[in-house]
């Protein structure tokens, strides 16, 4: 079942991503800084930069903004971290999480789980979030389909066209093709035996993700696909595509340089129509923002041409995706 | 090393060794997949014509997906250039080095970004920090957390 907006209440907000909120991804809940307080913008450098080295010895002299940055970067590197993604876990244990924090986010849950969405697959928040919950999604509906072998082979039909793609888009096959490779063999493997001879089972499509080179290969390849399909069809994004942080417009090509061809950096709605219509995909992002008093957005992007196939469905948390599971799956 | 790294180092090397390097840069040593050496020097007017660096490229297995540890060799007599950028231990500031690193780029990318910046250099200087960042540097540059301020 899919709930949509109810036409009564005020439209969905579009700009998905709210910077000046702390994202509340469990990999920094531990970390305290004020919400409310205006963050002032952080000073990224442009795409073609280069830039001097200022002291960041000196905490004293960051803003909250880098500070957090940092402290992410610092967990990243010394702590071991939640897998890259998890396996599906009882909403209740995302629920717990917020029992001393806000009561909107608990009611927003409550409603997820009265309407059969009672568990959740947990990615670790490492900018890279919404491409490999999408990409593990993806690959998993094709292990849940009745019609395995009729998905498998649209979806290659697709991938194989999205080379072309990235191609016209100016990047070169030596960049994309490894990670390209590994995309579609996982895919494969759905319906055929890969080279051990073995065909892909949830276990294993779980493993592969949680493998750093396969999962982060297809990551960069659905990056490199949404980049491509935005610069290709700039004339629907031009105007749309802002700085994450400043919200001023960018032009489309250094934005994709900078924030979409690039690890780490999340993703927003642009980068979400982008994909899933490269794609050709039916996605909903269900809104967790803290403010609605009763049930859930759920923000539709149709682009299957068959409008009713089933959407995949993420959980979205400001600065934070996971995958939503619904429990007739 | 991935198998991922090594193929795409075995492809940027191929290309390489058909195409040749772009003018002013040469590849001195390749002979592993973990180390790279070139030498760099700017073509007509600069601030640094008739002189040639070395530039080492350092990779982990997760090539090209993080990025290359890349700095100037400062060892058997080589010296960084001197460059508001550039500090004397060898390491460079460079946002397409950290965080803006994307596998886009190729190493020959890199030498040609590094070859522009010090054709755009107007005047010869270490950066403002450079003797308190030497003196605690770490080895590898890629462990500093260099903060770019635009100043484009």
């Amino acid at each position: 079942m899919t709930q949509t907006p109810d036409p009564s209440l005020p439209p969905t907000p579009r700009a998905i991503r709210k910077p000046k909120e702390l994202p509340l991804d469990s990999d920094t809940e531990d970390f305290n800084m004020d919400t409310d307080s205006e963050l002032p913008p952080l000073h990224l450098p442009s795409a073609s930069s280069l830039l001097t080295f200022s002291g960041n010895d000196e905490l004293s002299d960051l803003t909250p903004a880098q500070l957090y940055e940092m402290n992410q970067q610092l967990m990243n590197d010394s702590v071991p971290t939640r897998p890259l993604i998890d396996a599906v876990a009882p909403m209740s244990t995302l629920r717990s999480e917020y029992e001393n924090g806000s009561a909107a986010f608990l009611n927003e849950i409550d409603w997820l789980i009265a309407n059969g969405y009672d568990s959740v697959r947990r990615t670790r928040g490492d900018g890279d979030c919404f491409y490999r919950s999408l990409g593990f999604a993806y690959v998993e509906s094709f292990l849940s389909s009745l019609e395995k072998d009729f998905a498998v082979a649209s979806s290659l039909s697709i991938l194989s066209g999205t080379t072309e793609i990235v191609s016209r888009a100016g990047i070169e096959k030596m960049v994309y093709e490894d990670f390209y490779e590994q995309l579609v063999s996982l895919i494969q493997s759905v319906v055929t035996p890969d080279s051990h001879g073995l065909l892909l089972t949830s276990e294993r499509l779980l493993a592969a993700f949680q493998e750093a080179e396969v999962s982060n290969s297809i990551v960069m390849y659905l990056r490199f696909l949404t980049a491509a399909q935005i610069r290709l069809h700039r004339e629907d994004y031009e105007g749309f595509v802002v700085h994450p942080d400043t919200k001023e417009i960018m032009d489309v090509d250094s934005f994709c340089a900078q924030f979409v061809e690039t690890m780490g950096k999340e993703a927003d709605n642009v980068e979400i129509q982008a994909l899933s219509s490269a794609l050709h995909l039916n996605l909903d992002l269900a809104y967790l923002n803290g403010v609605r008093t009763s049930g859930v957005d759920f923000i539709p992007f149709r682009n299957d041409p068959d409008n009713m196939a089933k959407p995949l469905v993420l959980l979205y948390r400001p600065g934070h995706y996971d995958i939503l599971v619904h429990n007739t799956r | 090393m991935g198998s991922v790294s090594a193929r795409r180092l075995a492809k940027e090397l191929r290309e390489i060794q058909s195409e040749g390097c772009p003018v002013g840069i040469t590849l001195v040593d390749a002979s592993d997949f973990s180390k790279w050496l070139f030498t760099i020097e700017v073509m007509g007017n600069s601030q640094y014509q008739g002189e040639a660096y070395t530039l080492q490229f350092r990779f982990d297995a997760q090539y090209p997906i993080s990025s290359p540890a890349v700095q100037f060799v400062v060892t058997d007599g080589k010296e960084a250039p001197v460059h508001p950028h550039v500090y004397s231990n060898g390491h460079i500031c460079a946002s397409i080095l950290g965080s803006e690193w994307s596998p886009v780029l190729s190493v020959i990318a890199v030498c040609v970004t590094l070859q522009s910046m010090l054709a755009s250099c107007k005047k010869k200087e270490r950066p403002a920090d450079n003797d308190r960042y030497v003196r605690t540097a770490p080895d590898n540059p890629k462990k500093t957390l260099f903060h770019y301020d635009d100043d484009t």
